[in-house]
């Protein structure tokens, strides 16, 4: 009975949660999916969302691996002021760190002045799309990273150690397989965020859009029938990578039970 | 030969200790919680940096704090630690944790011959989750064997398993020992296990070693009281002007004047304990732990019981010889 009780109770609340999904689906007209994925460009923003959703993990797992490692390992200084400083990241809105970045990388800045001399720019570029998203997504990651960190029995590493790794080796051969699980459940919530970016987005990356700017662009000109089909791509595209990380995270933990 | 002399600072005392073990030699470092047991092996193994000393196994230096300095780290040292929790990768199969270290020799002979030595034939495809925790401790000992260590630190490896498991590991452990001849230590809080296990045992207390010896010398002859306390000596009462130490398993009711030191007590508490009964007696001022094999006692009881050849300690708490007890009613050569 009580069985029962608790799976309706979490079915309710699993409806709920996707009611945003459902209206979609219910909004949605299959002439209005034609007419918009056959417009000319129109899956130019999908590329662009995918490309810089791709770079923005690379970037994030190169850069921000080894801080979530130190942060969870307590190999740094002052670790409550760390910590801070990734949740201060976290707590500002997405468009107020589009704002501040404009004064960091801006045309008018050091660092864009020196963009400028390499040819580049952070404004309304590639560059600037994939600097956007890193800046929503990071905080993300990094948090999840460090928990998945954390669950690594540090005895292990030094049993791996005392059976003659180096440390690095002892990294690669213990840390990052046990770590794992956990870091493709914190890409694929970085990912899913990287998607998402918006409100930096939309500050410093105005063009190249990715989807969900041609969503509102859409929005402004035409209207909502032709803007939602957009959000359909952006879940249809954004989704195998998450529900691929789930699968193997799953997975994994099932090999290690034996 | 394990050689350590080392100062290790630690929150509450410093843990000062100076032990040589000979290559094939198994010594037992047995003492109370929080004596600084682990951190001497954390020393050796280099996990720990002492504040001075010096560390050598075989003709390697491993620490030393004076000219010139050495720290080895712990990946270099070849040191087996098989501490309480057996620390196989959940990631990796039997066979992969045993062929982990990089020193592991490849050949399938001696992979097999020592899985089927260790009694874990048929698990090599099983995820460490799948074992027990006596298979596990097999796969972790095999692992540090496999890892050619030139010495085994076990660290209390055997907590939580059952009597009989544990007797059969410590064979298993004692005879691999004297196979591969590296110096071994064993550290425990349990005696017995420590006796099994060693050649030479070293009573270890807030970071200092009180005694070292064979494992029946400690027990019979306890340099101090501090040291009867630790090994087991529940009671202690005055004759003449030391104390005698008084251990729950070498008391026998009766008077045998000629084994032992004469005492009569009043029973004021008795309950079921292995294959008999304890019982608290209170002698004089000071109660005494007694086992009787073949009846339990009543309430009040006085008995008249014989502490058989017992240690003596004086006012400083040192042994003194039985001797020089001046009404003590012992014969110290005769030990049953």
């Amino acid at each position: 009975m009580s069985a029962w009780v608790s799976v309706v109770g979490a079915g309710v609340i699993w409806l709920a949660l996707l009611g945003p999904v459902i209206a979609l689906l219910t909004h949605l007209s299959g002439n209005a999916i034609a007419n918009a994925l056959t417009a000319p460009g129109a899956l130019d923003p999908l590329v662009t969302s995918v490309e810089s959703g791709l770079v923005t993990l690379g970037v994030l797992f190169v850069l921000c691996t080894p801080l979530a490692w130190m942060l969870a390992r307590g190999r740094l200084p002052f670790p409550r002021v760390w910590e801070t400083g990734v949740l201060c990241s976290l707590l500002l809105p997405p468009l107020v760190i589009g704002l501040l970045l404009v004064f960091m990388v801006g045309p008018y800045t050091p660092i864009g002045q020196l963009l400028a001399h390499l040819n580049q720019s952070a404004t309304n570029t590639f560059l600037a799309l994939v600097i956007a998203e890193v800046y929503e997504s990071a905080p993300y990651y990094v948090l999840g990273a460090q928990a998945a960190f954390a669950s690594v029995e540090p005895r292990l590493e030094q049993q791996a150690g005392l059976l003659g790794d180096r440390p690095r080796r002892v990294f690669r051969r213990v840390t990052l397989p046990l770590a794992a699980p956990g870091l493709a459940m914190a890409l694929s919530i970085a990912w899913a965020r990287a998607m998402g970016a918006f409100g930096a987005v939309i500050i410093i990356a105005y063009h190249p859009a990715g989807l969900p700017l041609q969503i509102y662009t859409t929005l402004q000109e035409t209207g909502l029938a032709s803007a939602l089909p957009y959000a359909l791509v952006l879940l249809v595209v954004a989704l195998p990578l998450p529900l691929a990380a789930y699968i193997w995270s799953a997975r994994a933990g099932r090999r290690r039970r034996g | 030969m394990l050689d350590a002399d080392v100062e290790v600072d630690r929150r509450e005392f410093t843990v000062r200790v100076a032990l040589q073990v000979a290559s094939g030699e198994r010594l037992a470092l047995f003492g109370p919680s929080g004596a600084g047991k682990t951190t001497l092996l954390e020393a050796v193994a280099g996990l720990v940096q002492p504040r001075r000393g010096r560390i050598s196994l075989g003709d390697r230096i491993l620490t030393s704090t004076a000219p010139p300095v050495r720290a080895i780290p712990p990946w270099q040292r070849r040191v087996g630690l098989l501490r309480q929790d057996p620390g196989l990768f959940p990631h990796l199969s039997v066979r992969d944790n045993l062929c982990y270290a990089r020193s592991a020799p490849r050949s399938e002979a001696e992979l097999s011959s020592l899985v089927s030595v260790l009694g874990i034939d048929g698990l090599l495809t099983a995820m460490p989750a799948r074992l027990s925790g006596g298979q596990a401790h097999r796969v972790a000992l095999g692992r540090l064997l496999l890892a050619q260590c030139d010495t085994l630190l076990l660290d209390e490896p055997y907590t939580g398993l059952d009597a009989s498991l544990r007797r059969s590991l410590t064979d298993l452990v004692s005879s691999l020992v004297a196979e591969r001849s590296v110096p071994s230590i064993l550290v425990t809080h349990e005696l017995t296990d420590a006796q099994a296990f060693a050649d030479r045992l070293a009573v270890l207390d807030r970071g200092e070693v009180l005694q070292v010896g064979a494992p029946n010398e400690l027990v019979l002859r306890p340099a101090s009281r501090r040291v009867a306390e630790l090994i087991g000596y529940l009671g202690f009462v005055p004759s003449g002007d030391a104390m005698a130490g008084v251990h729950p398993e070498r008391v026998v009711a009766g008077a045998f004047a000629d084994r032992g030191l004469v005492l009569t007590g009043t029973v004021v508490a008795f309950r079921p304990a292995g294959a008999g009964w304890e019982a608290d007696l209170r002698v004089g001022e000071e109660t005494i732990t007694f086992r009787l094999l073949d009846r339990p006692p009543s309430p009040e009881e006085q008995l008249v019981f014989t502490a058989l050849n017992p240690p003596y300690f004086g006012a400083d708490g040192n042994a003194i010889s039985p001797a020089r007890v001046t009404s003590g009613h012992t014969r110290p050569e005769q030990v049953h």
